[in-house]
């Protein structure tokens, strides 16, 4: 395990940050502005908190535990069974997860870009994509994750700060909504958006290979701070841009928000197409964590010595996955759905866990 | 010894054939000593090299009266130095034994320390280190009645001269290259690094060719774990043949399917300098006149020997303008793929609009175009290395203006096509490292590939699938991209922009080197302070109303 120890404080941060920014962006303004209409930032940003406790509550997991990841310490805390179940519950979960955003934005590309193309060559290409990915160690997939990550935050940046050539700033107001909602679509906008953050969830197998595994916390407070800066800016600028009620007939108002801009001096005429290559990698990162994760913890589950001969063994079914949902409409209903359901996976199971472990006194050996 | 048990197991399971193993007849008589009679010896070499004409067997009387034999490669050997230091000194008798003969039982002792005036000799009595000897270019002295043959080093091969490196050309710097001779290579080294920690091993590799190879490093600078590592990679080697450093290179590299380099060559000893001093390891082989650097990191791909000697910003800003140009020759023909067939509505609508113009009688699709242009341009700057210097000039020119101008002309590339592909081919020119720009060079084309399939969305896949191969490669453990990746804001100053040296007064972190200071603090706080105006035209003004 020693020379395994090698991921960095800000490596971990940024393989939240690059985990959390995926294709959740494209239509994350719509979610926004369907919870609370011109209060959607504040609400972003109370979806973020939200999101907040499901890494608070790994991280102080991790932390307890800092030499093993989620299925070997559940293994340790509620017994060998039905930690098994557990982690077969998470790892579920995870693959659903990759196929929901591989499909996802296999329909992103196939409207915006590649029209002719068929679906099932985008999805395939994105999971193949993170499928050959995974088969390499986490060490390399910190790597990768720090790399790409300046490469993520610079064009949502770039497009955000374009967009405040057209912005209006009573689109915003009041801040806090015109109350034409109720609150229980508030609250099923903040659960859906909170939905968005949890393939952070990640980090529980991150933990065990960090250098200084007590700094995790502190990781992913960085990794909400800005991946959370990030949703709440983006939001910001769709909202005064367009208003809440344009953003309504939007299925993604972000890449709309990116056709609308353009470059100084028309150096390029139109954003969209280029945000939308550039967005590749950001869902390319998404992917690849929640596929790692899958293919780890399988093979951790089974006590498989090398995930790599899973990563393509389970490519299969996380496509016929994918392919499930019959249009784009049922698609999104089954994330919404499947995101709310997941709130149990990632924020009430750790909670369970830590719950048990304080009661029994379990902890794992400090390194 | 490994290479003698396998020959064993061959002999054993392979039907005899008349291809004998390399060297079986040397092996008989390894371990032999030569009885101190001269007929044995002389038969034994004489079986062995005998059948050469340019192998020279000179019987002579040492002091005129013990009857000894002298063996060489007439063509090896300093002939005029075997003349007057070797057969001379032996024949006469030196002066203090001229009155009275040298005891019979001190001869041994005598011939050494009196009789030969040559500085490398050395005693050996295995029979088959002799023939080696003789192999090698040495004078073997064999002496009736000694048990033991000189070895006398008279190796003299015609080299040429030291000239400037022909592929590694700066404006300011030294302009001394390497040559084929590993010992002028050596001696190229040690006279830019006078110290006593400068640790040159070497071994023998290529079981027919045995070519010496030397490890170079800096002791108390480079981490003892990678000479190790250096040590038994090597050792693990048993080939045929070593004719280049190539050929150690693709077996001490860690990735062999990579299309990326992961060990730097240099033809440059200041390079070799520099780089020791940093904590890497250099490689040499006898016959070959590039040097080995491991570990490498991809960054030292796009920097040069100038970008050190020459200012710091206008050389950050020439480094910058290289690694634009290294992406250039990677992306810039997928990247016109893409827009032209996918999103033209990326570029501002008059350039799209004369694009489509220069297009308008172009029958294929822009893929073919840039593919059947760009597998032309290899094919003519491949022409143009192969061809004689005095014709290559005029192929250039006839290749460059008249294909490209009269593919326009003819319908068959749109000008704007020649202008991306010419840009492609020189960004690839102005990389100052062959073996990474033509990884670069070869991966444009499945990317152009995927562009015709995926537009843009293609593009990225691709360049994607190429930044995780180089995050997941290492050369010695060393992350290909450090100190890029894994970060490491100290290595960072000499990535993209050349820091002023006095900033960089740490040895690059990821090699774990020994020692870490370049640079003393002493000099930092120096070069910091103002400087000292010595003539200050306000301190002469007295002397000046002197006068």
């Amino acid at each position: 395990m020693a020379e395994a120890r090698q991921i960095t404080t800000i490596q971990a941060a940024a393989i939240l940050i690059s985990t959390i920014i995926g294709v959740g962006v494209l239509p994350l303004p719509l979610f926004a502005v369907h919870a609370a209409e011109s209060g959607a930032p504040f609400i972003t940003f109370i979806s973020a908190l939200v999101a907040m406790a499901s890494l608070v509550l790994v991280s102080v997991l991790g932390m307890r535990f800092p030499s093993q990841t989620i299925g070997q310490y559940s293994e340790t805390i509620i017994g060998k069974w039905p930690g098994r179940i557990g982690s077969i519950m998470v790892i579920a979960f995870f693959a659903i997860l990759t196929s929901l955003a591989a499909r996802e934005f296999g329909e992103v590309v196939i409207t915006a870009v590649l029209p002719r193309t068929p679906l099932e060559v985008t999805v395939t290409v994105m999971l193949l994509l993170a499928a050959i990915s995974t088969r390499n160690n986490i060490t390399t997939f910190a790597y990768i994750h720090f790399f790409y990550f300046p490469l993520l935050l610079g064009p949502a940046l770039l497009i955000t700060v374009l967009a405040l050539k057209n912005a209006d700033t009573i689109n915003l107001l009041p801040i806090w909504g015109n109350g034409n909602i109720g609150i229980k679509g508030t609250i099923d906008g903040i659960l859906t958006i909170a939905s968005l953050f949890q393939s952070a969830f990640v980090l529980a197998i991150v933990i065990p290979s960090m250098r200084r595994p007590n700094r995790a916390l502190r990781a992913s407070i960085w990794g909400m701070v800005i991946s959370g800066g990030l949703y709440v800016t983006i939001v910001l600028a769709t909202v005064s841009v367009f208003g809440s009620e344009e953003i309504k007939n939007l299925l993604w108002p972000t890449l709309e928000l990116a056709k609308a801009t353009s470059l100084p001096a028309n150096v390029l005429e139109r954003l969209d197409a280029a945000f939308l290559a550039v967005w590749v990698t950001a869902v390319f990162t998404t992917l690849f964590s929640t596929y790692f994760f899958t293919v780890t913890e399988l093979g951790n589950l089974f006590h498989l010595k090398d995930h790599k001969m899973l990563s393509f063994f389970l490519l299969p079914i996380v496509f016929l996955v994918a392919m499930l949902p019959q249009n784009i409409l049922q698609m999104y209903e089954v994330i919404r759905n499947i995101g709310q359901m997941g709130l149990i996976i990632t924020i009430g199971y750790p909670a369970f866990l830590l719950i048990i472990a304080w009661v029994r006194g379990k902890r794992g050996d400090r390194t | 010894m490994p290479l003698f048990r396998r020959r064993r197991s061959l002999k054993k399971k392979a039907p005899p054939s008349n291809a004998a193993p390399p060297d079986r007849r040397l092996e008989e008589v390894r371990h032999t000593d030569m009885s101190g009679r001269l007929e044995e010896v002389v038969r034994v070499i004489n079986g062995l090299l005998g059948d050469n004409d340019d192998f020279v067997m000179r019987e002579l009387r040492i002091f005129g009266r013990h009857p000894a034999v002298i063996f060489y490669y007439s063509n090896m050997v300093d002939q005029a130095g075997i003349n007057s230091d070797v057969l001379k000194a032996l024949m006469y008798p030196p002066p203090q034994f001229r009155e009275e003969a040298a005891p019979r039982g001190r001869l041994k002792e005598v011939i050494l320390c009196d009789a030969l005036h040559h500085t490398e000799v050395k005693l050996e009595s295995d029979l088959a280190s002799l023939v080696e000897g003789v192999l090698r270019g040495q004078a073997v002295i064999a002496v009736d009645g000694i048990d033991e043959a000189y070895v006398v080093n008279t190796r003299s091969i015609l080299k040429r001269s030291i000239d400037t490196p022909a592929t590694e050309q700066v404006i300011r710097g030294p302009r001394e290259g390497f040559i084929e001779l590993l010992g002028t290579n050596l001696s190229l080294i040690r006279y830019r690094l006078q110290t006593c920690d400068l640790r040159i091993k070497s071994m023998e590799l290529g079981r027919r060719t045995q070519s010496k190879v030397a490890i170079c490093y800096l002791e108390g600078v480079v981490s003892p774990d990678l000479v190790k590592e250096v040590n038994r990679r090597l050792s693990q080697v048993d080939i045929d043949a070593v004719l280049d450093s190539g050929y150690l290179e693709q077996y001490i590299e860690d990735n062999h399917y990579s299309p990326f380099p992961q060990v730097q060559y240099t033809e440059r000893p200041d390079k070799v300098v520099a780089n020791l001093l940093e904590g890497r390891v250099a490689i040499m082989v006898d016959g070959s006149p590039l040097a080995l650097l491991v570990p490498t990191v991809f960054n030292q791909f796009y920097q040069t020997v100038e970008d050190y000697t020459e200012r710091f910003l206008l050389m950050s800003a020439i480094r910058l303008a290289r690694l634009v140009a290294l992406v250039f020759s990677l992306i810039f023909p997928s990247l016109y793929v893409s827009i032209i067939s996918f999103n033209p509505e990326l570029i501002p609508t008059e350039f799209a609009v004369a694009v489509a113009g220069g297009r308008a009688g172009v029958p294929f699709p822009a893929i073919v175009e840039v593919l059947v242009m760009e597998v032309s341009m290899e094919v003519l700057r491949e022409a143009t290395i192969r061809l004689p210097q005095q014709v290559g000039g005029a192929l250039s020119i006839v290749g460059v203006l008249v294909v490209g101008q009269a593919a326009v002309a003819a319908g068959f590339a749109s000008p704007i096509t020649v202008v991306i592909i010419a840009l492609t081919t020189i960004g690839s020119f102005a990389t100052p490292a062959y073996n990474a720009a033509l990884a670069l060079r070869l991966l444009r084309f499945p990317l152009v590939i995927m562009a015709g399939i995926f537009g843009l969305y293609g593009v990225m896949i691709g360049l994607i699938l190429i930044a995780n191969h180089l995050l997941s490669l290492k050369s010695f453990g060393v992350p290909y991209l450090s100190p890029l990746v894994p970060g490491n804001f100290q290595g960072m100053k000499d990535l993209i922009a050349r820091a002023p040296l006095w900033w960089m007064w740490r040895r690059p972190s990821f090699l774990f080197t020994g020692d870490k200071h370049r640079v003393d603090e002493s000099t930092i706080d120096y070069v910091q302070k103002p400087s000292n105006d010595v003539l200050d035209p306000l301190k002469f003004k007295e002397d000046r109303k002197e006068r």
